[in-house]
């Protein structure tokens, strides 16, 4: 599975780091040398997310791609982003393709690890990412303890109103924008972020967060078993927990989104194969395929006509739900998102 | 007869080391030159300074993430021993049968994901759970928080660890010659001292084996802690985690990743002056 391809030996890059990387990538070069043939073999190596995720991919992207062009699609996961930037950094490739998050993306296009690629549907471009798929950070909220739930974030953090214990991810550049929109601020004016203001909004409602979640399943298992009443979570995740019969409601508005970039590893010898990958993968069919099985909303708008109003329903991306929601700028985000992680890794623990 | 085993004994004197080169050779490769460039990295990334080290040593966040870290793996495997070692005794002095019934048991847990069994937890300590609903069907009316506290990450931990101790420290007590015991008993060693004085020293290769394991394997733990801990159980590992793999800060990462390196070895250097690692051989 972890196919490991050589690009170029690692000591005939003039690579700004020593002669042990080299010698590294060399050595893994050397192992390495069957796979050559098969690098040139047509086929591409994807980055996934595995489980569901992946099954959603093989059946509407990989599978169908491979049909259409005989490029045979190879899977390595879990999505990694650093493994990306060591590509680059060594010349040996396990894969030719990745997603990245809209914060990663700025990140890797400033580092010069992605390709440069072209605009393959109107607006579907930005720093050299192709915009994809989005998932939302919605408000959801157990409907044994209030059938009437909150309406935006300003009513999460009302804790006389709304009493009970509480969930938000543990990562600052998702909870700072809420703590500001709680904190009464309009969404046009979000960023640059103000992040004093927006630590000074998460001081009110520290003490009511049970737990700060970090993985995906654990804020579907802490909603479902009721072990918090309100949770600001993705929106897969509440589907997730309603299917399993939880009485849990949410709601679109204020719903944070996240859009998901397919790129290119910088230097791959399979580039032009990865462009056409992405080309077919952000097609309208595809996608809306894609899109519909792993609970994401659809980017380009060509996709909508492929899905049907029952489906859009639960997507971020379609025009009656997407109007109530807001993006993240991660250009114009207010400060460096490091330093402003740590101080809210900081700010968790203390 | 004598004079032929010396020399045997001297000519064989280099096999041993000749059959380790494969294994030197394959831990240079893929040991030694990786971790010398994350050394390396750590002083170099971004740029060729210290400031890597001062932001480590210096920053709030990490300095308590590392003492928090430490004084988890300690206390697990404080744990990890009171749970295991009468576990383990028992085991040793059962028929051979009975002792196999309780290894399957405890390895049992082995078979199945810890990710799963972290899970497991959440659900046996939640609000709702089992444990709280027998607290409160006993009389009490507000049973104590239990998920999200240090008690349930610590019991996690334990119950994924405690494995290691035990069999470590079983595989040491099947050996003992019982005719030690009986030579102690018959010349009026009784109780706690003979446990002090003959068993327990016996034992101490399996303990130290099994602390060194244990104590090691906690220090890399992140995951339980995040999940099933207070806010505040942030392990070292987890912020390297973050450092790499969303920032790419691989010097900070790097940084961190030395300096618990060499905080590990140290604490294991003392741990070797006060009781001695060779025990670890038996």
């Amino acid at each position: 599975m972890t196919n490991i391809r050589n690009r170029t030996p690692g000591f005939l890059v003039s690579d700004r780091r020593t002669f042990l990387k080299g010698a590294g990538a060399a050595m893994a070069g050397t192992l390495a040398m069957p796979y050559i043939a098969r690098a040139q073999d047509n086929t591409l190596y994807i980055n996934t997310w595995g489980g569901p995720w992946e099954e959603a991919a093989r059946a509407h992207l990989f599978d169908p791609f491979t049909a259409a062009t005989d490029i045979q699609v190879r899977t390595v996961s879990p999505v990694s982003f650093a493994k990306l930037a060591q590509q680059t950094r060594t010349g040996v490739y396990e894969f030719d393709i990745t997603t990245l998050g809209g914060a990663e993306l700025v990140r890797a296009n400033q580092a010069g690890i992605i390709e440069t690629l072209a605009e393959p549907y109107p607006g579907g471009l930005f720093q050299n990412g192709v915009a994809s798929h989005a998932f939302a950070t919605v408000i959801s909220w157990r409907t044994d303890k209030f059938p009437e739930g909150p309406k935006n974030w300003a009513d999460f953090w009302d804790v006389e109103r709304f009493p009970g214990a509480r969930s938000l991810q543990r990562y600052a550049a998702r909870v700072l924008p809420i703590a500001l929109l709680a904190d009464g601020v309009e969404v046009k004016d979000l960023y640059p972020l103000d992040v004093e203001r927006a630590f000074a909004s998460l001081d009110r409602i520290k003490e009511h967060i049970r737990v700060w979640w970090t993985a995906g399943s654990q804020s579907t298992q802490i909603l479902r078993d009721g072990e918090v009443d309100l949770i600001g979570i993705w929106h897969g995740r509440h589907y997730e927990a309603e299917a399993a019969g939880a009485p849990v409601a949410m709601t679109w508005n204020q719903g944070e989104i996240d859009r998901a970039y397919w790129v290119v590893a910088k230097g791959t010898p399979n580039a032009d194969n990865a462009k056409a990958f992405i080309q077919f993968a952000t097609g309208g069919k595809p996608l809306a395929g894609f899109a519909t099985q792993a609970d994401y909303g659809p980017l380009n708008p060509a996709a909508n006509e492929f899905i049907s109003e029952e489906d859009a329903r639960r997507m971020p991306t379609s025009p009656e739900n997407y109007k109530q929601t807001f993006e993240q700028d991660m250009v114009n985000f207010g400060g460096d998102p490091a330093q402003i992680a740590e101080r809210f890794e900081e700010w968790v623990a203390s | 007869m004598g004079v032929n085993i010396a020399k045997l004994t001297q000519r064989t004197d280099l096999w041993p080391w000749l059959l380790l080169t494969p294994l030197a050779v394959y831990m240079a490769i893929f040991f030694v030159v990786p971790l010398a460039d994350v050394a390396i990295m750590s002083f170099t990334e971004p740029s060729p300074t210290l400031s890597n080290y001062e932001r480590v040593l210096t920053g709030g966040l990490y300095l308590r993430t590392f003492l928090n870290t430490f004084v988890t793996a300690i206390t697990v495997t404080l744990c990890c021993l009171f749970v295991g070692y009468p576990l383990a005794y028992l085991m040793a002095s059962s028929k051979p049968r009975t002792a196999m019934l309780i290894l399957l048991l405890v390895t049992m847990s082995f078979w199945t994901s810890f990710l799963v069994r972290t899970y497991a937890w959440m659900v046996l300590l939640g609000n709702n759970g089992p444990v709280v609903w027998l607290l409160q069907t006993i009389g009490m009316e507000r049973p104590p928080q239990l998920l999200f506290t240090r008690f349930s990450s610590t019991l996690a931990m334990v119950h994924i660890l405690a494995p290691y101790m035990i069999m470590n420290i079983y595989s040491v007590m099947r050996k003992i010659d019982p005719t030690l015991i009986r030579s102690a008993e018959s010349l009026g060693a009784r109780g706690f001292s003979l446990f002090r004085h003959v068993y327990l020293p016996l034992t101490a290769p399996g303990i130290a084996n099994g602390s060194v394991l244990v104590f090691v394997i906690c220090l890399g733990f992140y995951v339980t802690p995040v999940l099933l801990g207070s806010p505040r159980e942030q392990m070292i590992a987890g912020l390297i985690g973050n450092q790499i793999d969303e920032f790419l800060a691989f010097g900070m990462g790097s940084a961190m990743a030395m300096v618990l390196l060499v905080v590990t070895l140290a604490i294991l250097a003392i741990y070797h002056r006060r009781f001695g690692l060779d025990k670890l051989w038996g």
